[in-house]
């Protein structure tokens, strides 16, 4: 049976993962992630998962030992979190380029300096062009379903590749909500055992990630380019399924809310969607035609959904929780690649970017309505005045 | 929207981590048998693990669904808890709230003495002051079940219990009997039940 309990996004990322049934965890300690781990590591002992639970020396080493379990044919699961991220930074682009599908789970958290706990999505961001799959949760719920539907997704063999099911640090790892756990049943129709390719073994002997001549290069290049033009679809299909077996309502890659006839629309990444819902249902009561539009996966991005759900909009405001130093527009990551999505429309949405919850300094409600205010001038003047605007300052 | 009730707990890392964890959960748990909608968590961001760094909790109640429970801080708390005494020389522990909220302060000295350390009293319609070291003993428990470690040692062994007890008469948000069967030392809390000072302000 299905059942509904109270718990954190950490504790729900553990489920997910013995819900998957995982066989290898490799875990290192750092704020806030740790917590998956010491879930897992009870539920290995308490005997309610039976997996090879490894303590890695270090990132780097956590990387190498999913990535060589995954090679051998285990379904692997490890974690990090902000510099933690950063410190395995070698593994990522080999692990995509092996196409081993290993899952990590990450709870973001700032980069350094100066050492700060507050949730950024700056950490696994700095990840998104090494070939991953790569995609935010909003709420612990989201967490296990996402775990599952990115193991459906990452082991399909029309994609195999590794994959980084985010969650914000604090604001969903260490906030307790409501959760349905999966019954193994369910669990067991939607995802199938992970079934790898050429796997290493010591009687029919392989080799793994041979050197390669630079002639190589480009045409390896261009397969892991080509793959992701697959993805999409494959994911469609999981969360078609997902849906219909576990009784959710997810859209595969773009959560829409009140955009159908918006003016101006919020684009957000991660659990700020949940104020950011209430912020737009309060600007409605006030005659504010407003919306917002919820990422569900940065990688692959899903650049025609994109401008499909947003291309009639007057103005966007991208809420930018990561930083692009120098970058294009001055501000984030997300407004680039937004742009780019819009821009072969005929007629373009205004786009700004707002800085917030940088450091994890919380968006408050009125936050949003000042960007709010910010993009009804927008509209207003028919123009951007400005490409960023740093809030909370 | 129902109106949502803010309480923030202030303690100290480490050697009242616990403690102040205890608090919050104890409430949220005592309200919840109440049928109320409740959230409990630590500020993480606030170093926990760093001994003596003030740390907050938060509670939440409501009656119906709290709409703003991912935004991590309690912004307009009207109720505030100080389990250490000190802090008030250093913070201000009445930021965001509005006129008219309470602040319950665990210490042996006088509402008067320490209302000098308060120079937005002005916002208080109540301010109270439990000595729940003396009901206790200097009780607090270190654990550090922050991070999902798995706390067996129970809840409101320590300084808590008064704390709590305390809380339930000053705000009148829970019953006494609730507490009663979640807190594990029941006579501490019905001590800070009992002995709280209480003084109504303009």
């Amino acid at each position: 049976m299905a059942k509904e309990l109270i718990m954190t996004g950490c504790r729900a990322a553990a489920e997910g993962a013995k819900a998957a049934e995982v066989e290898v965890i490799c875990s290192f300690p750092i704020r806030p992630y740790t917590a998956i781990m010491m879930e897992l590591a009870k539920m290995v002992a308490d005997g309610e998962l039976n997996a090879e639970f490894i303590h890695g020396e270090g990132e780097h080493a956590q990387l190498s030992v999913v990535l060589g379990a995954a090679a051998s044919g285990a379904r692997a699961y490890t974690g990090s979190s902000g510099v933690g991220v950063t410190y395995a930074m070698e593994i990522y682009s080999p692990m995509a380029g092996g196409r081993y599908p290993a899952q990590m789970a990450i709870a973001d958290r700032t980069l350094d300096p100066p050492g700060d706990f507050g949730s950024e999505h700056t950490d696994a961001m700095c990840t998104r062009d090494q070939g991953w799959l790569l995609g935010w949760a909003d709420s612990p719920q989201e967490v296990y379903d996402n775990t599952l539907i990115n193991y459906r997704v990452g082991e399909d063999h029309r994609v195999m590749l590794p994959q980084m099911v985010c969650q914000e640090g604090y604001f969903v790892s260490h906030i307790p909500d409501k959760v349905i756990l999966g019954d193994q049943s369910q669990v067991k129709k939607f995802l199938p055992p992970y079934r790898p390719i050429g796997p290493l073994s010591t009687t029919k002997p392989v080799s793994h990630g041979p050197q390669i001549r630079p002639d190589q290069g480009a045409p390896m290049d261009a397969m892991r380019a080509a793959v992701f033009l697959d993805v999409p679809k494959v994911i469609e299909e999981a969360t078609a399924d997902f849906n219909r077996i576990f009784g959710r309502n997810y859209d595969p890659f773009v959560d829409q809310y009140k955009l159908a006839d918006a003016e101006i629309a919020f684009f957000v990444m991660g659990a700020h969607a949940n104020t950011c819902r209430k912020a737009v249902d309060r600007l409605r009561k006030q005659g504010v035609k407003a919306g917002m539009a919820r990422l569900r996966w940065v990688r692959p991005w899903p650049t025609h959904q994109l401008a499909n759900a947003l291309g009639h909009v007057k103005a966007i405001g991208v809420v930018e929780t990561s930083t692009s130093y120098g970058g294009a527009m001055r501000g984030g990551n997300l407004i680039h690649e937004l742009r780019a999505s819009l821009y072969d429309l005929d007629q373009r949405p205004l786009v700004t970017s707002f800085m917030a919850g940088l450091g994890g300094e919380t968006i408050w409600p009125a936050d949003f309505d000042y960007m709010a205010k910010v993009l009804t001038e927008m509209v207003k003047e028919k123009k951007t005045k400005r490409y960023v605007y740093w809030i909370g300052m | 929207m129902a109106k949502v009730h803010e309480i923030t707990v202030w303690a100290r890392g480490v050697i009242m981590d616990k403690e102040g964890r205890d608090v919050i959960n104890i409430f949220a748990e005592a309200a919840k048998m109440e049928g109320k909608h409740v959230q409990a968590f630590d500020n993480y961001e606030d170093l926990p693990d760093r001994v003596l760094v003030t740390v907050r909790k938060y509670v939440r109640l409501s009656d119906e669904e709290i709409e703003h429970k991912y935004v991590y801080g309690n912004d307009q708390p009207e109720v505030v808890v100080v389990i250490e005494a000190t802090i008030v020389k250093g913070i201000d522990v009445l930021l965001g709230m509005k006129k008219g909220g309470t602040l319950i302060i665990n210490t042996n000295r006088s509402i008067d003495s320490m209302l000098k350390f308060i120079p937005n009293a002005n916002l208080l319609a109540t301010i109270a002051t439990v000595d729940a070291d003396g009901i206790t003993g200097v009780r607090t428990i270190d654990f550090s079940g922050s991070e999902g470690g798995v706390d067996t040692s129970g809840i409101g062994k320590g300084i808590a219990a008064p704390i709590v007890g305390a809380m339930a008469k000053v705000t009148g948000m829970i019953k006494k009997e609730n507490l009663a069967k979640v807190v594990s030392d029941v006579s501490g809390m019905e001590r800070g039940y009992k002995e709280v000072k209480i003084k109504k302000l303009g």
